[in-house]
């Protein structure tokens, strides 16, 4: 019974720290542009972050190595260095986007001036990352970004076209505009698979000390708990087709996110959206900042993880708060987080192939794996998306330009 | 000892001391004996300046990193399984100090054994 408890905390944690800054901006700006034609791209992300999740995780497990283990190991130092500053570089923009992403909601609910809430963020995120131990954080902020299951509620409570929402689940291209349509592709693909989501996630495997006999956990949480994660999305996308579409609102600000549950839900819909917005945007805050120090500290052999108190992991300790606050700094200039947000999250496409080549072949390595190495299933999703993820790499950025980042 | 790969089962693995601490990379390796044709894994070398041997981008990094290289005897080595263990502590052996030196700063802190 403790073992199903544990399961569905873990599968909870993964719902609400799935969504981050990243998803909330391409879905509903995908269903505000293009209603519900997109939602099969969300499909593909979510199978992608699934099946890679699931490697790593069992990776961690079996082999007790994070994702910047394996990747100096099987890389090299060279090619290692390479994705190590191309992560790095990603995951600085990505914790810019979140921490931009919290100061816009905590002035939606304030009122207060945008630059002194971005002080308050940074506050507020260093002592959590202080004083809360891993499994808090985890959870807490998993949790409370639940309540952004209300665009659930509101995707219903809006009487989409069912139909409509069913076919927008078989890929097609109908479209006079092609640029903005791939690069929508490009982007929502790329924003459910942000290379932080692994790093965080095998890194988490091995400081809660995952072993073989912890994979069903590991299947059950990837799985369901990113599934579950995929159907937020799915709302998102296809309140912001009910909605936003018809009207021809173009959710620049994530006011307009925020609307799309309360025109439907008045004033309690959007609190829980306020609310599910700020803990579920924190939280992928926090989990970009600490795959920051992961990364580097298992790239260079440091002591790392929150299990090791602060001062147990000294070089860790001072790299994330390092990462947090150059975050800090990049928005602080001012440059919109929307914008950050969008080419943080097309720059990880072209980072991710390098990201998840070594734990396919680390996953397959029976020197490291034994008997728990790549299945058939798991090396054909595993070639199909490293296949998908190089082929939006090198589509990303011509299409990024041609697009005009989305407007077409 | 058995037969290991030396680029993928050595190089660049996570070392370990006999706490079980992380200290540092198996950043390179010093071998012997490679001109009588019996060559002998005779140390691992860990630390920024180890790099120069790891091609263009590891020397670049070593020029901008500094700090300094330590040598362990392979006598130092205890077992090579998923990472490198070590007979004795990181702080026996000098592998120690980058920690150190970035524990005292995080100890100036309150909290810091939270």
């Amino acid at each position: 019974m403790k073992g199903v408890f544990a399961i569905a905390l873990g599968i909870l944690a993964a719902i609400g720290g799935f969504v981050d800054i990243g998803d909330i901006v391409f879905n509903t700006a995908a269903g505000a542009t293009f209603g519900y034609e997109l939602l099969w791209a969300v499909v593909i992300g979510v199978g992608g972050i699934i099946t890679y999740a699931e490697m790593c995780g069992r990776v961690a497990a079996v082999s007790e190595r994070a994702v910047f283990d394996a990747v100096r190991e099987r890389l090299g130092f060279q090619v290692g260095l390479v994705a190590l500053v191309a992560a790095q570089l990603v995951n600085l923009l990505t914790i810019a986007a979140e921490v931009g992403g919290v100061a816009l909601v905590l002035e939606l609910l304030s009122g207060l001036p945008y630059r002194a809430l971005l002080v308050l963020a940074l506050l507020a995120l260093v002592l959590v990352l202080w004083v809360m131990p891993f499994g808090w954080i985890e959870r807490v902020f998993g949790y409370a970004g639940l309540a952004l299951l209300v665009f659930a509620v509101a995707a219903i409570k809006l009487h989409p076209d069912w139909a409509q929402v069913a076919r927008g689940f078989v890929p097609k291209a109908e479209t006079d505009n092609l640029a903005v349509y791939g690069y929508y592709v490009v982007g929502l693909i790329g924003a459910a698979m942000v290379p932080y989501e692994v790093y965080f996630y095998s890194s988490g495997a091995v400081e809660e000390r995952w072993r073989p006999k912890d994979l069903g956990i590991n299947r059950a949480n990837a799985l369901v708990g990113y599934t579950l994660g995929g159907v937020l999305s799915f709302a998102l996308m296809i309140s912001a087709g009910a909605l936003l579409l018809p009207q021809g609102i173009s959710p620049e600000h994530l006011g307009s996110v925020a609307l799309v549950a309360e025109v439907p839900l008045g004033q309690i819909g959007l609190i829980l959206a306020l609310v599910g917005m700020l803990f579920a945007i924190s939280g992928a805050a926090i989990d970009s900042v600490f795959a920051g120090a992961y990364n580097l500290a298992q790239f260079f052999g440091w002591e790392w993880g929150k299990y090791r108190h602060n001062a147990g992991a000294p070089r860790f300790t001072i790299m994330w708060a390092v990462m947090l606050v150059l975050g800090f700094l990049v928005v602080m200039t001012g440059v919109d987080p929307i914008l950050v947000t969008e080419i943080s999250v097309v720059f990880s496409v072209v980072a991710l192939p390098l990201t998840y080549l070594p734990i396919l072949l680390v996953a397959n390595d029976r020197a490291y794996m034994g008997r728990y190495g790549n299945g058939v299933v798991g090396n054909v999703f595993g070639v199909f998306y490293l296949a998908v993820l190089l082929l939006i790499a090198l589509a990303a950025i011509p299409l990024l330009i041609a697009s005009n980042m989305g407007q077409g | 000892m058995s037969a290991i790969d030396l680029g993928l089962g050595i190089l660049d693995h996570q070392v370990v001391d006999s706490d079980g601490h992380h200290c540092g990379k198996v950043d390179d390796l010093e071998l012997e004996g490679v001109r009588e044709g019996k060559p002998r894994v005779a140390a691992i070398l860990t630390g920024p300046p180890a790099w120069r041997g790891r091609g263009r981008l590891g020397r670049l990094a070593a020029t901008l990193t500094g700090g300094h290289v330590v040598r362990v005897a392979w006598e130092e080595v205890a077992e090579v399984s998923a990472d490198v263990e070590l007979r004795r502590t990181a702080g026996e052996l000098g592998l120690a100090r980058g920690e150190e030196r970035a524990r005292r700063i995080v100890e100036r802190i309150p909290g810091a054994s939270l």
